[in-house]
């Protein structure tokens, strides 16, 4: 009740704060969004000035298109390196904030994917899953499994493949920004608990996860957009393919927007992805008074 | 104190970026070059600044072309931008060219990017030109590039592809240069004879991939008469047949899917010694040449791009022309523009033959072109299949047909390559979808 | 607490166990610097170079290849879009987090939702409105949308949010003002997160390829991304300079990243005001 009047009484400032980057958004996100929408009503294609209303005829294109169907299906794929990269990285982040040495260099290396040359990152993880003589494939093969996967030369398992290069890509990212929450946390809080007479794991399970589930809800919305959106990492790996298998929704639309210059189509797919993952986080964001803790 | 010090950068430098930026948008339209473009290009005096988009690395040609320019039109100085020729750096492209600034003349190298500049309106209709006669000048392959019977750029250069031989193993395995009529089922045969341990018989390169299937449809016709897809003909049949075989029967050339994976640099390995043979384009000539980073000692001899069967008519050669000039519709410049193309397209281009690129004016001296591609270099080519191959006439086509039809086609044949679809699904796939991109 | 043997040796496997994934981290980056020093015919055909070929760490600092250009107009952008996008990103997440206003909760769900929209969709607009703005072909087009991160807004606010009430609450009953509390109490106080939040956004723009690709025109004006471009030729890839340019183009961020981690470790001090 305290709280309530003292925010009140200066109810006007939080405008104060805002206002200056609510008019970069305004100006460099929701008004170029408006246009993108308008678009998605018409045939335009970048550079013709020849178009016209179309109506709802990239709707109807855009749910009868095979390649859309099949996007969809990729792009799930590639979300479930979503929560597995997150799960790492918060153990990856609690080993080396505490019980390493060498804690600076180690954070380097697991960082260093992140912003390595993405022809790099391809070039070595084709030739990890190279079928014939690839080192993943040798070891399963020694472990009993006759016919490995043939990863990036096959389209049954392309897709996951990426998933794994998305894991190990993301892990760094994911891991530093679990670092600074982990900073938050006071050394007192977990030295009543261990006086308390709690182990490692109930430590990390009872205090550490729920103090840094702020974080983990912040990454876990914000990996799951970033995700569908990105797509440079599947370019330079497989440019979609083989045969179309990696082809994600967000790749679909830059091959539609950049390569075919089809902006009415592209904006739509666009918007159909919008509308699902809004869908998505609100469903977060009112589960979210379940599991995260401020 | 330290924190204070932390917070009073980010502070400043906050403060410094707004206030650079409110100044920096004045700034840029008095302090930018463009200041030089608004000005009138007729009157006399004003020097002229032009801007020529190519994909070429400028140190590979086009920086000697404009440089000798430079010096002889201190009133007219063009400035050369390169631009990577995939998806992003067309586009990049074609952004540059609606805004009508920094973007006089181009250069295009596919009849699909030409047609959209066109209909966008960035590419000027050379067909009121009448002190230059393109047909007259570049032969009649040029009439392959007009857009509804209209020039909308002069096509500069031939284009070519070819099987590069390795003349030695040849010699070693007996046989003799292939005849330019020759077929895949000779090739296919060449390939199992050169094949050896750790050396392919046949390496094809990206570019170069589908350039026989190409030349089968530009002469049978994208379309059967009645309208529908010629896609799923029987000739592509036999050659996409051919090429499986030689990857999972013959291994003489890599498996696709092997070769996709590993990123196989096919030039390097050409030119090392790890294959017979190899399908690509001129552009190979740019390595080839390089005997200090791609040391060889071998001799280079030339093949046709094979056709599918002997008695296959109307086959058309990967060929023709390309490189094709345009003068952006929008340019403020473009007398200015227009007398460059014409230098270019007449000679001026001649230092970018060093990298195979040969002008197609018949008002440059071929033979000149040639000692500058073959500098230094000559004891590593077999002149006779070069002069019959690489400078030879052939039936030429330049494809027309979308992007998307394209892709398709890719993601078809590539299933089949992988083994995931057999060859009459293929066929059958890449017409249905050809189909759909039909309108 | 003194540590026993048992917690010692323990935590030198665990560092032993961690180095060892540390090392298939940055495999990628270990071929970048072996190519960088090979020779054109040794790419993708060996592991390492058969001696160490300097050629190409020279050749893209001279002649047409000159990377310095680029490398000052990358800095350039990069260093003042993340200045940028951590103040106002601050700001607003203070905003978000610690004040109360009409329509705050679906203000920011608005937010959230234009982080999904696909760049590739908004550049025709964005195209249109910086020819407008003349900023179309300037520094200017890439820094000043770059200062407005909805990611960053997000991730302070959740950093601002787990902020114990009572700390500021305390702080405003001895009637410091919100501007007081946010730059004297929240700021420092979240020197981890904005320390993060600087690093993963730096390298965002310094390799932000597709803006500068479509909003810059003029070579002068090219950022690293587009440099690196010069490497892809006509119709195969000079990997050896690509790579020599690329491991000169990691720098920065490894600095960045070491200065961040330094004001991470830092906050661990700092903290201990929590609880």
């Amino acid at each position: 009740m305290k709280r309530k009047s003292w925010i009140q009484k200066q109810g006007w400032i939080g405008y104060v704060f805002i206002l200056p980057n609510m008019l970069g958004i305004l100006a460099f996100f929701i008004l170029p969004a408006l246009f993108s929408f308008g678009m998605m009503f018409t045939n335009y294609q970048f550079a013709n000035p020849n178009w016209k209303f179309t109506g709802l005829d990239n709707m109807t294109r855009m749910f009868g298109d095979d390649q859309f169907y099949k996007s969809i299906k990729y792009t799930v794929i590639f979300l479930l390196s979503v929560p597995i990269s997150l799960a790492l990285a918060f153990l990856v982040a609690l080993v080396l904030n505490r019980s390493v040495y060498l804690k600076g260099l180690l954070r380097g290396m697991f960082f260093l994917p992140y912003i390595s040359s993405g022809v790099a990152v391809a070039f070595v993880w084709m030739l990890l899953f190279q079928p014939s003589q690839g080192p993943i494939n040798e070891v399963l093969r020694f472990i009993g499994i006759v016919s490995p996967p043939g990863w990036f030369a096959d389209s049954g398992s392309a897709m996951y493949a990426i998933d794994v290069v998305q894991i190990w890509f993301m892990l760094g990212y994911n891991m530093i920004i679990y670092l600074a929450a982990l900073q938050e946390i006071s050394t007192e809080q977990l030295e009543a608990a261990r006086i308390d007479g709690a182990g490692g794991a109930t430590i990390t399970w009872r205090i550490v996860w729920p103090l840094v589930s702020p974080t983990t809800f912040m990454l876990l919305i914000t990996g799951l957009i970033m995700t569908v959106k990105s797509f440079s990492l599947i370019q330079a790996i497989t440019g979609g393919g083989p045969s179309g298998s990696t082809t994600i929704l967000s790749l679909f639309v830059y091959k539609t927007a950049f390569s075919y210059y089809e902006m009415g189509y592209a904006s739509t797919i666009s918007w159909f992805l919008f509308a699902v993952i809004l869908v998505i986080t609100i469903i977060q964001w009112v589960g979210q008074k379940r599991w995260v803790h401020y | 104190m330290k924190r204070k010090g932390w917070l009073k950068v980010v502070l400043i430098a906050t403060l410094a970026a707004s206030i650079l930026g409110a100044c920096g948008s004045n700034g840029n339209s008095n302090g930018n070059a463009g200041a030089n473009n608004e000005s009138p290009a007729g009157s006399s005096g004003e020097k002229v600044k032009l801007t020529l988009w190519g994909a070429v690395p400028a140190e590979a040609g086009p920086q000697a072309v404009i440089d000798t320019w430079n010096k002889e039109n201190p009133d007219i100085q063009v400035e050369y931008v390169r631009y990577v020729n995939d998806d992003p750096g067309n586009l990049k492209l074609d952004t540059a060219l609606m805004t009508g600034q920094d973007a006089d003349l181009y250069i295009n190298y596919t009849l699909t990017r030409l047609q959209k500049r066109v209909d966008a309106g960035v590419a000027l209709d050379l067909s009121s030109k009448t002190d230059y006669n393109i047909d007259d000048q570049m032969g009649s392959d040029a009439a392959q590039w007009k857009i509804s019977d209209k020039y909308y750029g002069i096509p500069t250069k031939k284009n070519m592809a070819f099987i590069w031989l390795n003349k030695d193993m040849l010699d070693a395995a007996g046989l003799p240069i292939p005849p330019v009529d020759w077929t895949w089922d000779d090739l296919r045969e060449y390939a199992n004879k050169l094949k050896k341990d750790k050396v392919y018989g046949l390496l094809q390169h990206d570019a170069a991939f589908t350039a026989t299937i190409d030349g089968t449809i530009a002469g049978l016709g994208v379309t059967k008469p009645d309208g529908t897809s010629n896609f799923d003909n029987d000739l592509w049949k036999k050659q996409l047949q051919t090429v499986h075989d030689m990857m999972f029967a013959d291994k003489s050339t890599p498996e696709y899917g092997e070769q996709v994976t590993s990123k196989m640099p096919v030039d390097t390995m050409f030119l090392k010694g790890e294959a017979a043979m190899l399908s690509a384009g001129e552009f190979i000539f740019r390595n080839a040449n390089d005997l200090t980073n791609f040391p060889h000692d071998f001799k280079i001899a030339f093949a046709t791009i094979p056709k599918v069967t002997a008695d296959q008519k109307d086959y058309k050669y990967p060929g023709g022309l390309g490189d094709v000039l345009s003068v952006n519709a929008k340019s403020k410049h473009q007398d200015a523009a227009w007398k460059f193309a014409k230098w270019y397209a007449d000679g001026g281009m001649l230092p970018m033959a060093s990298g195979g690129r040969i002008p197609s004016s018949k008002s440059v001296d071929g033979k000149q072109a040639m000692d500058l591609l073959l500098k230094g270099v000559e004891d590593k080519y077999d002149t006779e299949s070069m002069n019959k191959v690489v400078f030879g006439q052939f039936p030429s086509f330049q494809l027309s047909v979308p992007q998307q039809a394209l892709d398709a086609r890719k993601e078809e044949y590539e299933k089949y390559f992988l083994n995931e679809q057999d060859l009459d699904a293929a066929l059958k796939n890449m017409a249905k979808r050809h189909q759909e991109y039909m309108k | 607490m003194i540590e026993t043997n048992k917690n010692l040796s323990f935590k030198l496997s665990v560092t032993i166990l961690m180095l060892i994934a540390g090392l298939f981290m940055i495999v990628p980056f270990l071929w970048m610097l072996s190519t960088s020093f090979q020779t054109p015919s040794e790419v993708f055909r060996q592991w390492f170079p058969s001696k160490l070929d300097w050629s190409s760490h020279k050749r893209i600092w001279t002649g047409s290849y000159n990377f310095l250009p680029y490398y000052i107009n990358s800095l350039k952008i990069a260093v003042i879009g993340t200045a940028g996008a951590v103040f106002m990103s601050a700001l607003a997440a203070y905003g978000f987090a610690r004040t109360e206003f009409k329509g705050r909760d679906t203000l920011f769900m608005v937010y959230l939702s234009m982080m999904m929209i696909p760049p590739q969709v908004v550049f025709v607009p964005k195209f249109i409105m910086f020819n407008w703005l003349h900023i179309y072909n300037t520094h200017w087009a890439l820094i000043l949308p770059a200062m407005f991160s909805i990611f960053g807004v997000f991730m302070l606010r959740q950093f601002f949010l787990s902020i114990p009430k009572e700390i500021t609450e305390s702080a405003f009953l001895d009637g410091a003002g919100h501007f007081r509390i946010f730059f004297r109490l929240v700021l420092p106080l979240a020197k981890p997160a904005l320390a993060t939040f600087a690093i993963i956004d730096f390298s965002w723009q310094w390799n932000d390829y597709e803006n500068a690709l479509v909003f810059l025109q003029s070579p002068k004006l090219y950022t690293i991304p587009l440099g690196l471009q010069n490497f892809v030729l006509e119709n195969n890839v000079d990997y050896n300079g690509m790579m020599a340019a690329s491991s000169a183009a990691i720098i920065p961020m490894i600095l960045i990243f070491l200065l961040g981690q330094k004001y991470i470790i830092q906050g661990v001090s700092s903290s201990a005001v929590k609880g």
